[in-house]
């Protein structure tokens, strides 16, 4: 027979206006099998909690029930308290009479008989409670960056610094991200390479880094502490060890007309080439896809001209397996393209260019060395019109979400043209200006005080070309919607920041969980922001959300502290909340008959396949067994199993099931059990 | 006939087979499963239209298992079952001999399940006209006529299990009926507990019935239960583009999602 003890708390005036307390514990004092049943204040304060420990030792309680506030604020507290009296934390469960009853309903008797009802539920829970001991298993101490950007750098850094192995893998050649790519950087003016320039140095020299560049996941498999990762390292067609960088091969190549990513297309680079000088490694890589030797069969200019015979043209697609601890996702993000804005005439006109084109345009290693030059005839415009939210805050073209660089990134775009082009006219289209960050308001003072840039309100509808002057055609509605026809040389759109291409196809091979714009999401907005919904698996960066370099860096080194403080014990420590497949007395040995149609289910590939042999090793029947590391606990294979042979530990079939007919069936006093 | 028994009788010479599943006479008119296991017994196989059977049931019996690796007289559903079974690693390829006799006294042996899938997918399955028209008539109905239709169909079940028995895909060894802690369908055969037991044996189904019709035919009380069944596998189809038994690996549409699913909800 269970002896179960009742704590009634009235959390002040919380549960206690609403609900009379006295009467619901006088209520579970006559339901069977409880021996103890009592109301106070606060049960969660010092006293309350000794009320608990004292009932356990005096009344050798066999369960705890305490109606209370949700199970998620305090059935910690009070399972660390039935677990200092002696008694197994997973005896002790909350019936919620806070926000499931007194916080939802008016005072009276039928909130009272709710509680009530609420806590005999739970009492019939309790009596089916058994003794559960939490689950340990082993972390490897290595963690996996994915994205060479400056959040991946920060992150890899951080951790590396720490005393931890880190795995970086980077899809392009060369580490850097955006920000390489990056002229200046605001608010602060100083120069984006000059300060990410050591840090990728010393990602590259760091003992604790395994850096693969060109590389990608091919698939990951695991859990927290325990992932195994297949790294496809891309075949770069150059021997690593042999090659010098000198750069020879680049010089010789004869094809030359390739858009150069790092310039943002404005640019051209050679087949066979180093992303940008400072790349990291400075080794170069061959596009095959435009190497004149993997089109025609012919060529092999680079193999001829390599001093120390780098070059190798079969060289194929690498594997390497690696077992890790923790993954951070520093993926990155990517400006909008291409045909989004046919009104602004994007692609159409050779003078629309995006920020990120503006960026290289601006940058002393870009293809202007850093004048400003318009890319269709190469002048200096004398007029450039700045469109902020090209795309963002726009329902009408999908994307609803600010952007949040581009206020920032375009004031200081228009200050760096006031800087180089004297004499010229500066305008930015602007919705608001959200400058919210430190010294961020004043720098956007400073370029309309300063650098006199003329800052208008309002939405371009159209861009066209007019005797070789770009018209932009707009509204200013501080002035009461009055339109605005602007002659400009230039135009430059602060395209709308969005997910990464395969930025999908990553969240699912990685089982984490992505928005509707496919970022991914974070495990709480708030509380859990660098946390996935998957254990282990933490997020820096632009590819949760758009985020300026600050932001970036500080949330990678928030990543980076959660890996250090989960890779600070030898052993992870989980709840036994846990499905677990039946075992039952031969001939059955287990209820389960082995369909597997459970596996596809299970949302977090926790299903394994189980031999159950006989002592002489004679295959006796093949069932599913549940990796208790992997295991979340969400009870989707309990609902699949048509033989009911997978079961929820603490939350069984038994006591549901209990839990349902106690709700149904007010009347009925407890069957004995 | 002829051409079947022979095999039957090479199979079990060659000693490739140890049981032949097949039908033989049965008492009256009628046609029953007989499990042959001597090569001289090969001439009791028979195949005409009154071999309804679905004898892929047996391939899932534990005392037929002990008798070693079976050949078995498959009908088309039969066929399908056989694929479904695999796909639920029920069977394995390689671990039985898969006979199909056609009605001209043809024989067909499938050596693997591909071979039998891609049988398959070029054969038709004709639906009974009578049956058709039930469906449509129970279909046309108003929620209100078709609860109260299935509240009279079902008041009729004793809870015999027949059509559980009856079933290829019903092999697990222990039911959730015999589950009793906690116990999910009640025991006595009142309303509910008939309804419980028939909806969740139509759930369990669901996405799985290979529409052997079987269990209608095993019914002592005659419960048109083909119907619930058929209307499952038309709404799977129509939804999520699968049937069961057409392939030997299941998708099975309760619990799979892909990533190009049409359903955004899930994600």
């Amino acid at each position: 027979m269970s002896r179960i003890g009742v704590f009634i708390c009235h959390c002040g005036e919380n549960i206690g206006a609403t609900v009379d307390c006295e009467k619901v514990a006088a209520a579970a004092a006559k339901i069977p099998g409880v021996v103890h049943s009592v109301d106070y204040k606060y049960m969660c304060s010092d006293p309350g909690q000794n009320m608990i420990k004292e009932a356990i030792r005096e009344k050798n309680l066999t369960g705890v029930v305490v109606g209370a506030c949700s199970p998620r604020m305090h059935e910690p507290t009070f399972r660390r308290a039935c677990e200092e009296a002696g008694l197994n934390p997973f005896l002790c469960e909350m019936a919620n009479i806070r926000e499931h009853c007194s916080w939802v309903h008016e005072k009276g008797d039928p909130t009272t008989e709710k509680a009530i009802d609420l806590v005999r539920v739970i009492v019939e829970k309790v009596r089916r409670n058994k003794p559960l001991v939490p689950i340990k298993v082993p972390v490897t101490k290595t963690a996996l960056v994915l994205g060479g950007g400056i959040a991946g750098i920060q992150a890899a850094l951080d951790i590396a610094n720490a005393g931890h192995k880190v795995i970086m893998v980077e899809r392009s050649p060369s580490i850097g991200g955006h920000m390489s790519q990056l002229s200046e950087t605001f608010p602060t003016l100083d120069c984006s390479q000059c300060i990410l320039t050591p840090r990728m140095v010393e990602v590259a020299r760091h003992a604790n880094i395994t850096l693969h560049t060109y590389s990608e996941i091919e698939s990951i498999e695991g859990f927290i502490g325990n992932f195994k990762v297949k790294i496809r390292k891309k075949a770069r067609s150059i021997d690593m060890k042999a090659c010098t960088g000198c750069g020879l091969c680049s010089q010789k190549c004869p094809t030359r007309k390739i858009p150069s990513e790092f310039d943002a297309g404005l640019g051209t680079r050679p087949a066979i080439y180093v992303p940008f000088p400072q790349a990291v490694p400075n080794k170069p890589v061959i596009d095959r896809l435009n190497c004149t030797y993997y089109l025609k069969g012919k060529c092999r200019l680079c193999e001829k001209v390599c001093p120390t015979q780098a070059i190798r043209f079969d060289q194929e697609d690498e594997i390497v397996e690696a077992d890790i601890g923790a993954v951070v996702l520093a993926t990155g993000f990517e400006i909008k393209h291409g045909d989004f804005f046919p009104e602004y005439g994007f692609g159409k006109f050779k003078d629309v260019i995006d920020g990120m084109q503006f960026e290289r345009l601006a940058s002393a290693s870009g293809p202007t060395l850093g004048e400003i030059r318009r890319p269709s005839d190469g002048k200096k415009p004398e007029t450039v019109v700045f469109i902020a939210c090209a795309g963002s805050r726009d329902p009408a073209k999908g994307i609803e979400y600010c952007s949040k660089i581009c206020c920032m990134y375009t004031a200081k775009h228009a200050m760096l043209y006031r800087h180089k082009v004297h004499g010229g006219n500066a305008y930015i289209f602007y919705m608001d200006i959200r400058a919210g960050g430190k010294m961020y308001e004043e720098f956007v003072r400073r370029a309309i005080e300063e650098d006199g840039v003329k800052y208008v309100r309002g939405r371009v509808s159209r861009v066209y070309e007019r005797e070789g002057k770009l018209i932009v055609q707009g509204a200013d509605t501080l002035l009461g919607a009055q339109p605005v026809e602007i002659e400009a040389d230039m135009v430059v759109l602060a395209t709308a920041a969005v997910a990464n291409d395969g930025a999908e196809e990553l969240a699912q091979k990685m089982h984490v969980s992505y928005d509707a714009h496919k970022f991914f999401a974070e495990a709480h907005p708030k509380l859990k922001p660098v946390e996935t919904n998957t254990a282990g698996i933490f997020l820096a960066g632009a590819c949760q959300a758009p985020k300026d370099i600050p932001e970036s860096v500080a949330q990678a080194s928030g990543a980076a502290s959660k890996v250090g403080a989960l890779f600070s014990q030898d052993e992870l420590t989980r709840e036994p909340v846990i499905a677990v497949v039946n075992r039952s007395a031969p001939p059955l040995y287990s209820t389960c008959v082995g369909c597997f149609l459970c596996q596809a289910a299970c949302p977090y590939q926790a299903i394994e396949r189980e031999e159950i042999r006989t002592r002489d090793g004679k295959l006796i029947k093949t069932v599913a067994k549940v990796n208790p590391g992997l295991c979340q606990g969400c009870g989707t294979c309990v609902a699949v199993c048509r033989t009911k042979a997978i079961d929820l530990q603490g939350f069984s079939n038994e006591q549901v099931f209990a839990e349902v007919m106690a709700l149904l069936d007010r009347s009925e006093p407890d069957a004995g059990i | 006939m002829d051409e079947l028994r022979k095999k039957a009788r090479a199979l079990l010479e060659a000693g490739e087979v140890r049981v032949v599943i097949g039908y033989g006479g049965g008492t009256g008119d009628r046609a029953r499963a007989i499990f042959v296991r001597e090569p001289e017994r090969a001439d009791e196989l028979i195949f005409d239209g009154r071999c309804r059977q679905n004898l892929a049931i047996y391939l899932t019996r534990r005392e037929v298992k002990e008798l070693g690796k079976p050949a078995i007289v498959a009908t088309l559903p039969a066929l399908k079952t056989v694929l479904q079974l695999a796909g639920e690693f029920q069977i394995a390829e390689g671990g039985l001999v898969v006979l199909a006799p056609g009605a001209d006294g043809s024989l067909i042996e499938f050596k693997t399940f591909a071979d039998i899938e891609k049988y398959l997918a070029g054969a038709a399955s004709p639906i009974d006209p009578a049956e058709q028209a039930e469906m449509d008539r129970v279909r046309a109905m108003s929620p209100d006529e078709r609860w109260k239709y299935w509240l009279g169909q079902i008041s009729r079940c004793i809870k015999c299990y027949a059509c559980r028995q009856a079933c290829p895909m019903c092999y697990c060894p222990r039911c959730t009926v015999e589950c009793n802690q906690p116990q999910w369908i009640p025991v006595p055969s009142h309303e509910l507990g008939n309804l419980e037991w028939n909806v969740m044996r139509a759930m369990h189904l669901a996405g799985r019935c290979v529409d052997c019709g079987d269990c209608s035919r095993a019914c002592p009380v005659g419960i048109p239960l083909y119907l619930l069944n058929r209307v499952l596998i038309g709404d799977i189809e129509s939804n999520f583009h699968q049937r069961a038994g057409m392939k030997a690996e299941v998708d099975y549409a309760l619990s799979t999602f892909h990533p190009d699913d049409r359903e955004n909800f899930i994600r």
